[in-house]
């Protein structure tokens, strides 16, 4: 990482930023707009915020959204590490590699075949769908990812830390709060930012198990497509936008503190 | 690990904060309050006052749930999991819903005010005596046209499309049934035909039809013809509605060959809980006045007759949206053709899209 980038891969850099950007940018832009469309830019207004924050059913389903990313990822995180650690444990590679094709099948598979696997199982088993039906399948989907983003980091740890700390009198407990848990922070905080970010832009998961009114806002702004998509959804974008970017740097403050290097959250 | 478990309490404490506004905010909503109906529509397919009203005269809380297609709402009825109390499917799927058994009858004496729907819209193939099922809006397909770009032109006909001066200039709505139906209609046969000579006459005739098209696309094809990027479209006349809100360049003209009709209509579903708020929903939906302020918030056309009176003129006298009767009279609303034919629409249709290039 410590190689100077080339002209020709900065420019490349620049250029695929700029086409990450610019549609959010452009959608920013028209959120303030007072014409109404995201086109013909008439004048500046806050119009669109203003309605936003009037609009309780909508706010619902914001907070909603962030309830159920925030547990789903955390929830997610604490399962993923312990099926890291339990994967890790098992000495023979093929084992590991084995359960490792398990996890990354899941990640792999299409989100409409897991959500309508989810609906079923819910409805046999006669649970409600709700605010629990959408939090479980988003911790289910979430653990893979967690996994994958723990484990290099367990790997890459060298056995002797381990051994080191038992020589030196620590019990099984200690070692795993005191070494490995440790050791293992930026992976961990990596997956979970990841699991956010997977649980707050899921729709189609998320749509086969809502209902009983709850309701998640990739769902809400998903079914507005028939007649439109109204600006106060921009206002709204725009305010997500700010809070994710708000949160990487949060993210990336708690990193540098603790000084390791650590894997980007990718966005 | 101290860090870690700081983090982690500081996410419990802030989801905690969370989950108490959302309790508040419902409360003030009266969302948790026993007696609730559950209604499923379309996004953005009613005027969100009249839910509070409905609130405030009946006491009875609305959950409000939005779909995107007829097939996505069907799934979620069909598994359960919630129970809808009403839901707004069009026609077609209306009469798969019927075949499956999945709606209850509705029960017309509790509604008092179907007398306001016009007779035109009741008794239709799909629901025979409308038995399951009350109109909500309905619409026609036709063609939405630029004036400004295409000066001194009218088009009044499925036929005028096919002017080699329209080269490049047509957009397309991605549905087998709205293209493969314009071939027919422009050759003057039903929408619902099933004859395999009559369909393949139709293909071809499209097939002629390819060095006028620019593109056969989806839901953008309202924003790709408002911003002037095609001058004519196939489109729904909502939709059509909504181009023509945003651009005052186009029109709107239902062909005089005929066209669909479609309808988007309240069903209760089988597993509906609270069966007597969703009868007086449908008969407060009815309600002239109701439906009138409804109707000028979506813009579509409303089947309640009684409601014109109360909506602007301007609105109600605009034949493009309520066309007159000599012109309904050959719309046709799409029948359930069996799923043979119509995997042969979509055979059809494909056809045709390979075709162009």
């Amino acid at each position: 990482m410590k190689e100077k980038l080339s002209p020709f891969s900065k420019l490349f850099l620049i250029f695929i930023f700029l086409i990450l950007y610019t549609p959010i940018f452009f959608l920013i832009f028209y959120s303030f707009n007072s014409g109404g469309t995201m086109y013909n830019f008439e004048s500046f207004t806050l119009d669109w915020y203003r309605e936003l924050f009037t609009d309780y059913r909508l706010l619902i389903i914001v907070l909603n959204t962030l309830v159920v990313a925030l547990l789903s990822a955390l929830i997610a995180t604490i399962i993923g590490v312990l099926g890291a650690l339990w994967i890790h444990s098992f000495r023979r590679r093929a084992t590991r590699n084995m359960l490792m094709s398990f996890n990354n099948v899941l990640i792999v598979s299409p989100d409409v075949i897991i959500g309508a696997s989810f609906l079923i199982l819910f409805t046999v088993t006669g649970y409600k769908l709700g605010f629990y039906s959408v939090l479980l399948s988003h911790i289910a989907f979430s653990v893979p990812i967690v996994v994958l983003m723990v484990l290099p980091k367990l790997n890459e740890m060298s056995s002797s830390l381990v051994d080191a700390a038992r020589d030196l009198g620590a019990n099984s407990w200690d070692v795993l709060t005191k070494v490995i848990l440790p050791y293992l922070t930026p992976g961990i905080m990596a997956g979970f930012f990841m699991a956010l970010t997977f649980s707050l832009d899921d729709f189609a998961v998320t749509f086969f198990v809502t209902g009983n009114g709850f309701s998640t806002l990739s769902v809400e702004i998903y079914s507005l497509a028939r007649r439109g998509v109204s600006l106060n959804i921009n206002a709204l974008s725009t305010l997500l936008f700010l809070f994710t970017i708000i949160l990487v740097i949060v993210y990336y403050f708690i990193a540098q503190r603790s000084k390791s290097t650590v894997m980007g959250v990718r966005k | 690990m101290k860090k870690l478990i700081q983090f982690f309490v500081l996410i419990v404490a802030v989801s905690a904060l969370l989950l108490w506004s959302i309790a508040k905010l419902n409360d003030s909503q009266g969302y948790s309050s026993g007696n609730t109906l559950t209604i499923y529509n379309w996004g953005d397919y009613i005027d969100p006052d009249l839910i509070s009203l409905f609130t405030e005269e009946t006491g009875i809380s609305v959950i409000y749930e939005t779909f995107d297609s007829n097939e996505a709402m069907m799934t979620k009825i069909q598994q359960g999991g919630t129970s809808y109390d009403i839901a707004v499917p069009s026609e077609y799927m209306i009469e798969k819903m019927i075949e499956e058994d999945l709606l209850l009858p509705i029960e017309h004496d509790k509604i008092p005010n179907l007398s306001n729907i016009d007779e035109r819209f009741i008794d239709l193939p799909f629901d025979p005596e409308n038995k399951y099922s009350v109109p909500y809006f309905w619409g026609t397909v036709g063609i939405v046209y630029n004036t400004a770009m295409l000066p001194g032109i009218e088009i009044t006909s499925w036929n005028d499309l096919w002017d080699p001066t329209f080269k490049n200039e047509i957009l397309l709505t991605d549905g087998a049934r709205e293209v493969i139906g314009m071939g027919l209609n422009s050759l003057g046969y039903s929408l619902n035909d099933t004859n395999r000579e009559h369909l393949l006459e139709a293909k071809s005739k499209l097939d002629l039809l390819t060095p006028n098209i620019k593109a056969i696309v989806g839901d953008e094809i309202k924003m790709l013809i408002a911003n002037e990027e095609a001058a004519i479209g196939l489109v729904w006349s909502g939709d059509a509605a909504d181009m023509m809100w945003e651009n005052d360049n186009l029109d709107y003209v239902v062909p005089i060959e005929g066209s669909n009709l479609w309808f988007d209509n309240m069903v209760i579903p089988k597993t509906a809980k609270n069966i007597e708020a969703a009868h007086m929903f449908i008969n407060f939906i009815l309600d002239a006045e109701i439906a009138a302020i409804n109707t000028e918030w979506v813009s579509y056309s409303t089947p309640n007759k009684e409601a014109l009176a109360f909506m602007p003129e301007d609105m109600t006298e605009d034949e493009r949206f309520y066309p007159p009767e000599e012109l309904t009279e050959k719309l046709e609303v799409y029948e359930n053709i069996g799923k043979w034919n119509l995997a042969y629409y979509n055979e059809l249709f494909l056809e045709f899209k390979m075709h162009r290039k």
